[in-house]
């Protein structure tokens, strides 16, 4: 064999052996979750009242959750009316409304959300940090790789509570393991099984479908500037714009 | 009639206690933006307002139309800017001036304020990207 053909052959052979990222650029862009692309103007959901209760997969209250994990749920979901936040927070962030853009390169995946999530997924062979070294996050600490079209990402170190009025009360112990698979341009199906061993029974699995934003190619962060909601009371309002000093 | 008052309650959808509602949604209506809940808009009734838009306010968390009908002005809650965008709307979609009629879900309160549901122009204008 001669020598271009030995050259030919090992650079066969090491692609071969890569991790499939041929096409990383595929993913990146601007997705939204299934339940996500429905949402209106009004920033919710149509009134859907079949489909209310199965619009955020993680607010599930049938999950093996412990009996006292499931009464904090309860008391959590009854204040929700009277709550606000400042995002999603994770996992809250991967099955919410809002679109999610995915920023793919060979070193890491971010994840980002326009409420100024950002998820940093290390795929460069790295491990997770000794438990000790953990800097807990409302986002966690993650690491990923690929197995071909799969992204698969171990996250820890999530802070509790999150930043979600609704988040579901895991603990800060908890383990998150998701597998994304892009099975065609504009879709990815996902699943992320849970593991805590203070607030759950047993592992829980929960599915969610992203397809691909049809009107944004990418997202515009901001901060909450012109946050005119009020709440008094227990009763919300909307105060009246700030005019400019004359 | 252009720039006139047209409130309109289209009625209660379900025929269940405002109370038993408000518990309803607040255990049970995932379905919000990470803001607030929806739970302070009555989406059992929708009213529709026809006026002139003063402002319109391309921000986060909310965007927001300052709708004046019969010299009264409406505060109107919309998502935030992601999602209008998403729907073909622009910090340009609204001015100052343009006539609509607007569908919203009426704050629980009372207060002349509500969350936008649909917008119309009345002067011939296409608002956001057709369905």
């Amino acid at each position: 064999m001669s020598a271009a053909a030995r050259l030919a052959a090992a650079a066969w052979l090491l692609c071969a052996a890569a991790p499939v990222l041929a096409e990383p650029e595929d993913w990146n862009g601007v997705w939204f979750t299934e339940q996500g692309a429905r949402t209106q103007i009004s920033g919710f959901l149509a009134n859907d009242d079949a489909g209310r209760t199965t619009q955020l997969p993680l607010i599930n209250l049938d999950a093996p959750w412990t009996e006292e994990a499931r009464a904090r749920f309860q008391e959590r979901l009854s204040q929700a009316a009277i709550s606000k936040s400042e995002g999603w927070g994770y996992p809250m962030m991967m099955m919410s409304l809002t679109p999610l853009e995915f920023v793919v390169t060979p070193e890491q995946v971010l994840i980002l959300t326009t409420y100024r999530d950002v998820r940093r997924i290390a795929t460069d062979g790295r491990a997770l940090n000794a438990p000790e070294d953990r800097w807990v996050t409302a986002w966690g600490e993650s690491v990923g790789h690929w197995e071909g079209d799969t992204l698969v990402i171990e996250t820890v170190a999530v802070r509790q509570p999150n930043l979600f009025f609704r988040a579901p009360p895991f603990s800060e112990a908890t383990r998150y393991t998701e597998r994304l698979r892009k099975v065609g341009p504009d879709r990815i199906e996902g699943e992320m099984t849970i593991e805590d061993p203070e607030s759950l029974t047993a592992p829980w699995t929960v599915r969610q479908v992203y397809v691909r934003a049809q009107g944004l190619d990418r997202l515009v962060m901001d901060t909450f500037s012109n946050d005119r909601t009020t709440l008094e009371d227990g009763v919300f309002g909307i105060l009246p714009p700030q005019e400019p000093a004359d | 009639m252009l720039g006139a008052a047209r409130r309109e309650s289209e009625g209660a959808r379900m025929r269940i206690p405002v109370a038993a509602t408000i518990l309803a949604l607040a255990a049970a209506a995932p379905s919000a933006s990470a803001h607030h809940s929806p739970v302070m808009f009555d989406q059992t009734k929708t009213i529709t307002l026809s006026g002139t838009v003063r402002q319109f306010q391309w921000t986060n968390p909310h965007c927001y139309i300052q709708l004046v009908v019969d010299g009264t002005e409406w505060n109107l809650e919309m998502g935030a800017p992601v999602y209008l965008d998403n729907l073909g709307w622009r910090p340009s979609t609204l001015k100052a001036g343009d006539r609509v009629r607007v569908t919203a879900a009426p704050l629980r309160s009372g207060a002349n304020g509500g969350l936008v549901l649909d917008v119309v122009s009345l002067d011939g204008k296409t608002i956001g990207r057709p369905s």
